[in-house]
């Protein structure tokens, strides 16, 4: 007889080989990889381009400025947003109106502005009275209230307008005040490590939230496939056969590395693919005639390469092999849903603290999420790209993460022991406490 | 012949209740066996158990003389469940290819078997071979032949069928007795569990009943309708039987119950009674007699009164 006798290795392969093989082939993957980077893409790119598009922004500028100061600090203002008086170059439609009004007056002035950008179209007003000559705070209110770039740019204008009516109230040549204060420095920020330089500061937000962001995705994404897939066998009666051929702790492990394995191929093809584009945007831009941006790649060590790799797989495994538990306690797949939900909430609480341990890296908040081992595999690599993290702490949370997916794992394998085979009823957290004690 | 299978003192007990209490049996290598029983009496758990699916609270199971926990001694069992399914969206022979690889045939050797299996059920066709084709595009027929492909591809020593006739059109029922029969000629152990006495009697070596988790009776086929006849006659009359002779069918002492229709009857003898004594004093009374002929009692009616007698009505054991 033709019979090897087939280690619980060989079975994990045979049962590994049809998860990744079957999926792998599927049109739909095939679609989803390759629409992938574009779709990607396009979302982060498209609103790049047209916010590029808007600048410089012509909003800021055209605004009404109400001057009680009764000198010209008004029209000052006004030339210095429209770029200075070299650059005359917005359209009168979209140029400052500056109207010198009474300090008693004010008040009205502004109701009558505010309504006029109700109803015509300026974006705001501004009021600067001898208090600010005296360099108090000066007043704006308008649409873009809430946009920092726009109320830095105003910021800077009134600025520099006062400081050049100063130096003008000293006796000063206009010419050469104009030449003077005519500085526009932006600043470009770096990050600093212990390992030295860490590229640019923006650059590590977007590549944190990369990350992040592509871990989520895939987590929900291939958690989900994990969970119909058991549902699906059980509720297919195809466990039945299996189970009699393979323990069910090597079809788990099987299911959960084959699984695994698809997301993983997934995410190295984008990767590969992205940088094709990257090598060849050269000849690809100059197609649509636009000139080759320099895309600068944050300096990061290999040491963090390979911890954001283990936080990647082990976070991964550590939710696939949740999933796969959920789905051995149902029977059809609405119920699925259901169960897999206190997992999914994890998943997205993660996802929910992205954004305060982007603002504030070292948090009481952003610290704690990063050492707990369900958030810890999304927050530790946000924090590690923008912010200086020891390496005991990424060590140590690493192995809280590997301690919490052993865990999972065996959790889910006892779920699965008994849950495979049992139809009906969704068990009661009691039930499940049992399934989890008993199964031998 | 050695054993294929021994089960010794077997118990498996669930939350408040016992599935399968103290059992012992074993089937003989080369053996077509049996496992009758109502529904909920045990079979599906004690099949489990054999595949070591679930575990045994007491007790011990030996395949082939060595205990069924060994590894690799389950790849020498076939098994096809009561609840029977496969990989819907699947390629037939990419589905048979993993259970086969998960049973250890290297994938050149079963793609040879599966061209075997799948031209011997006719799943093959001038038109069409089904192999290529998804699971879901099948018929329910052809699914099962499948399935059936599925549980033999390895060539098991030791065959599992659960309830193998339930859902079975005729044909393919036809094809499963065949294959049973096939498979005993070449020296397979067959074991199924069913509730169908016809299908047991007619292919079963040996049979064991159980009910509510415990052996009712066991042993070869012929030596159970042997224990079990003898007590029922089977009676035929020329003419109509006159009030004499249907006195004596009435007389307690010799006959429990008859079942009188007309010019026949069927004929329960009294505990202790002896059907010659019953034969002279039917003669006495003149009946006409065309048939005389001591029964041998069918499966069917020893499961109705082993299991009646412990008072098992199916559908109710297991709920508790």
């Amino acid at each position: 007889m033709s019979r090897r006798p087939a280690g619980p290795m060989q079975k994990f392969w045979a049962v590994f080989r049809r998860e990744y093989l079957e999926r792998i082939q599927s049109r739909w993957y095939i679609f989803a990889t390759i629409a992938g980077p574009v779709f990607f893409g396009s979302v982060i790119t498209a609103p790049q381009i047209f916010t590029r598009k808007a600048h410089p922004s012509a909003d800021v500028s055209h605004i009404i400025i109400l001057d009680a100061t009764r000198t010209d600090l008004g029209t000052r203002i006004a030339k210095a947003l429209q770029g200075g008086p070299q650059s005359d170059s917005l359209p009168t439609a979209l140029r400052p109106e500056v109207r010198s009004v009474l300090p008693a007056a004010i008040k009205s002035a502004q109701d009558a502005a505010t309504a006029e950008i109700v109803h015509q179209g300026w974006i705001g007003y501004l009021v600067v009275d001898s208090a600010a000559m005296a360099g108090a705070d000066v007043y704006y209110a308008g649409r873009n209230g809430s946009s920092v770039q726009d109320i830095n740019r105003l910021t800077a204008a009134v600025r520099r307008s006062i400081l050049a009516q100063r130096l003008e109230a000293v006796g000063l040549d206009p010419a050469r005040i104009r030449a003077l204060t005519d500085v526009r420095v932006e600043i470009n920020a770096d990050r600093i490590t212990d390992a030295g330089r860490g590229g640019s500061a923006e650059l590590s937000t977007i590549f944190a939230y990369l990350v992040a962001f592509t871990l989520y995705t895939m987590i929900v994404l291939y958690g989900n496939v994990i969970l119909r897939a058991v549902v699906d066998e059980k509720s297919n009666r195809v466990a039945e056969v299996v189970v009699a051929s393979v323990s069910p702790d090597t079809l788990l492990a099987g299911k959960v590395f084959g699984v695994s394995s698809v997301a993983v191929t997934q995410v190295l093809l984008w990767v590969v693919m992205s940088g094709i584009v990257y090598k060849t945007r050269g000849p690809l831009l100059h197609l649509f005639n636009l000139e080759i941006p320099a895309i600068p790649f944050p300096s990061i060590t290999a040491m963090s390469v390979l911890a954001l790799v283990a936080f990647w797989v082990l976070g991964f495994l550590c939710y696939a092999a949740l999933f796969a538990g959920m789905g051995a306690i149902v029977t059809n797949q609405e119920d699925a849903t259901q169960a897999a939900l206190p997992v999914t909430m994890l998943v997205v609480l993660a996802v929910v603290l992205v954004v305060p341990t982007l603002l504030d890296p070292n948090s009481t908040i952003a610290r704690v999420s990063s050492w707990f081992p369900f958030t810890a595999p999304i927050i530790m690599p946000v924090r590690m790209s923008v912010t200086q993290v020891s390496t005991f702490e990424v060590a140590a949370t690493l192995v809280g993460v590997a301690l919490a997916c052993w865990g999972s794992t065996w959790i889910a394998a006892r779920l699965y022991r008994v849950g495979l085979l049992m139809y009906g009823k969704r068990p009661s957290l009691r039930e499940l406490g049992r399934w989890i004690s008993q199964a031998s | 012949m050695a054993a294929a299978l021994e089960l010794s003192h077997v118990t498996k007990r669930f939350d408040g209740h016992v599935a399968v209490r103290d059992l012992s049996l074993t089937v003989p290598a080369g053996a077509v066996y049996g496992l009758l029983g109502p529904n909920g009496a045990g079979k599906t758990t004690t099949i489990r158990m054999l595949l070591n699916v679930i575990e045994p609270d007491d007790g011990e199971i030996r395949i082939f003389g060595a205990s069924n926990r060994t590894p690799n001694i389950i790849d020498r069992v076939g098994y096809l469940p009561e609840e029977r399914g496969l990989y819907k969206k699947m390629q037939v022979k990419r589905v048979l290819r993993f259970l086969a690889e998960l049973k250890g045939i290297p994938g050149k050797e079963a793609d040879k078997r599966i061209q075997e299996w799948l031209d011997r059920f006719g799943l093959i066709t001038a038109e069409r071979n089904w192999g290529d084709a998804k699971v879901d595009e099948l018929s329910r027929g052809m699914q099962q032949k499948v399935q059936f492909i599925g549980t033999l591809i390895h060539d098991p020593e030791l065959v599992l069928l659960d309830e193998p006739f339930s859902g079975l059109d005729p044909i393919n029922a036809q094809a499963l007795k065949d294959t049973v029969l096939d498979l005993r000629k070449r020296g397979r152990t067959v074991i199924f569990s069913t509730h169908l006495m016809d299908n047991a009697e007619r292919l079963c070596d040996s049979v064991c009943i159980i009910a509510n988790g415990q052996k009712v009776l066991d042993g070869e086929v012929t030596a159970v309708r042997d224990a079990h006849s003898g007590r029922s006659v089977a009676l035929g009359f020329l003419t109509h039987p006159s009030e004499a002779v249907v006195d004596v069918l009435r007389d307690r002492t010799l006959v429990l119950r008859a079942d009188d229709s007309n010019r026949s009857a069927e004929v329960e003898l009294a505990q202790g009674a002896d059907p010659q004594v019953l034969l002279r004093r039917l003669v006495e009374a003149g009946a006409q007699l065309e048939r005389f002929e001591l029964v041998r009692s069918s499966l069917h009616q020893i499961f109705l009164e082993t299991v009646g007698a412990n008072g098992v009505e199916p559908g109710v054991i297991g709920d508790e």
